[in-house]
């Protein structure tokens, strides 16, 4: 999913970076104090999430995480995603620091996405069924639009689309599998535990207190 | 509620420790090893964590940035490929999904130049050398004279010789490079990345706090 330096025409680079740098700009607008925590937390999570391997399929191919992401955090997965893929780059050398802005993008869009068309349903007020059926929805589809991006990115460069695309999408089947459950449990979990972090009220409930005793 | 997030955050770590210490740490990036025997460059592609690069094209590129010749890596993720030319070489691997990787091979480190047409020439040329030293070497002790210059054994061919032994005694040593050469990303790496995070995190908090006091 890392797109390699040297890869991609200098046009696509730029475009991506400026969007990914209009999306951070987004992401960090919103950002509320008493969620810098659990951003940073996630980003931590999507940091390490690339080092679990998934040995099915032609490829190497590896968890993202980036529909958890989009779930919880909303545009805010920007610069969640911005931190971890710059510290994937530099320290284990995936993808690079010219690739940077356009691997973000590749991810971190999918995750705005999924957090528009799913966040709905994974409420503390939605049923059972439902919550769990959007989280997996939410997991898998941000692979899956992730996958489409990197294949988009490549075809702009002057690759076929179909052919790259199929192949990309066709390695990250299982991923998109595993990661749909990963981040229903997830979200399961997070909505035994801390339920505020699923529901939009979180900020303004705080907010709406007087701010003396938080940080 | 304190209870509730002191729990998620114990999980959470837990959850963390036991992601990278239980997978060995595998993940996505290719990269290419490249050594030269003889007239002959083997190379050997692989992605980050020791999944052999299969079926991918592998381009090789003079000092210029001309395209040489190019190859698709086989079951074992290898491609060996006869010495084009005697130059500084550039060998690119390009795999799916916009992964690339290369190696370069300096001009000194190619000691023969592959014959395309087929054939080992250079072969050919020693065993006849060699054939010619021993026949002097006859002539030499029923004769009794000695003359260097009968040898038949140029210094050129003396260094091919050695180049071929030297090439089959580091093979084993090159093979055991090439597994040794990736690892993945070490547990120092990801613990290092984490605290830079919670770091990050710090400094975050530390203005919004003093934002919050002005």
């Amino acid at each position: 999913m890392h797109i390699s330096e040297g890869v991609l025409s200098p046009g696509v680079l730029i475009a991506g970076a400026g969007l990914t740098a209009a999306g951070v700009a987004v992401g960090l607008r919103r950002l509320e104090n008493e969620e810098i925590p659990s951003v940073g937390i996630l980003s931590a999570a999507f940091f390490v999430a690339s080092l679990v391997h998934v040995p099915v399929g032609p490829s190497s191919v590896h968890l993202i995480l980036n529909g958890l992401l989009g779930l919880i955090l909303g545009w805010k997965a920007f610069p969640a995603i911005l931190v971890g893929l710059a510290l994937q780059a530099l320290l284990f050398q995936f993808g690079g620091i010219t690739t940077l802005g356009v691997n973000t993008l590749n991810m971190a869009l999918p995750a705005v996405v999924c957090h528009y068309l799913f966040s709905w349903g994974v409420g503390i007020g939605a049923r059972r069924l439902v919550f769990i059926l959007s989280a997996f929805a939410g997991g898998c589809c941000a692979v899956f639009l992730s996958s489409m991006l990197v294949g988009f990115s490549l075809y702009l460069t002057g690759e076929a689309f179909l052919p790259v695309a199929k192949v990309v999408v066709a390695a990250h089947l299982p991923v998109m599998v595993i990661e749909g459950g990963l981040t229903a449990v997830c979200a399961l979990f997070l909505r035994q535990v801390k339920p505020e972090l699923l529901e939009g009220a979180y900020v303004p409930k705080l907010s709406s207190q007087p701010q003396n005793g938080s940080g | 509620m304190a209870r509730g997030r002191r729990l998620f955050f114990c999980l959470l770590f837990t959850a963390l420790w036991l992601v990278f210490f239980n997978a060995p740490a595998l993940a996505h990036k290719v990269m290419i090893f490249a050594w030269v025997e003889g007239d002959t460059i083997h190379t050997q592609s692989k992605f980050s964590g020791g999944k052999r690069v299969k079926g991918a094209q592998v381009l090789v590129f003079d000092s210029e940035g001309n395209q040489l010749l190019e190859g698709k890596t086989d079951e074992q993720g290898a491609f060996s490929f006869k010495v084009p030319k005697k130059t500084d070489l550039k060998v690119v691997l390009r795999a799916s999904m916009g992964h690339m990787a290369e190696w370069k091979i300096p001009a000194e480190e190619i000691t023969a130049v592959g014959d395309v047409s087929g054939g080992s020439l250079p072969e050919v040329g020693v065993k006849v050398a060699t054939e010619e030293a021993a026949h002097s070497t006859d002539v030499r002790s029923s004769g009794g004279l000695s003359v260097p210059e009968t040898m038949g054994l140029s210094r050129q061919e003396v260094e091919e010789i050695i180049n071929k032994c030297l090439d089959r005694k580091l093979t084993p040593i090159i093979d055991m490079l090439v597994n040794a050469m990736d690892r993945g990303p070490k547990v120092t790496e990801v613990i290092g990345g984490i605290g830079y995070i919670f770091g990050l995190v710090g400094v975050a908090l530390y203005f919004a706090n003093r934002r919050k006091r002005e």
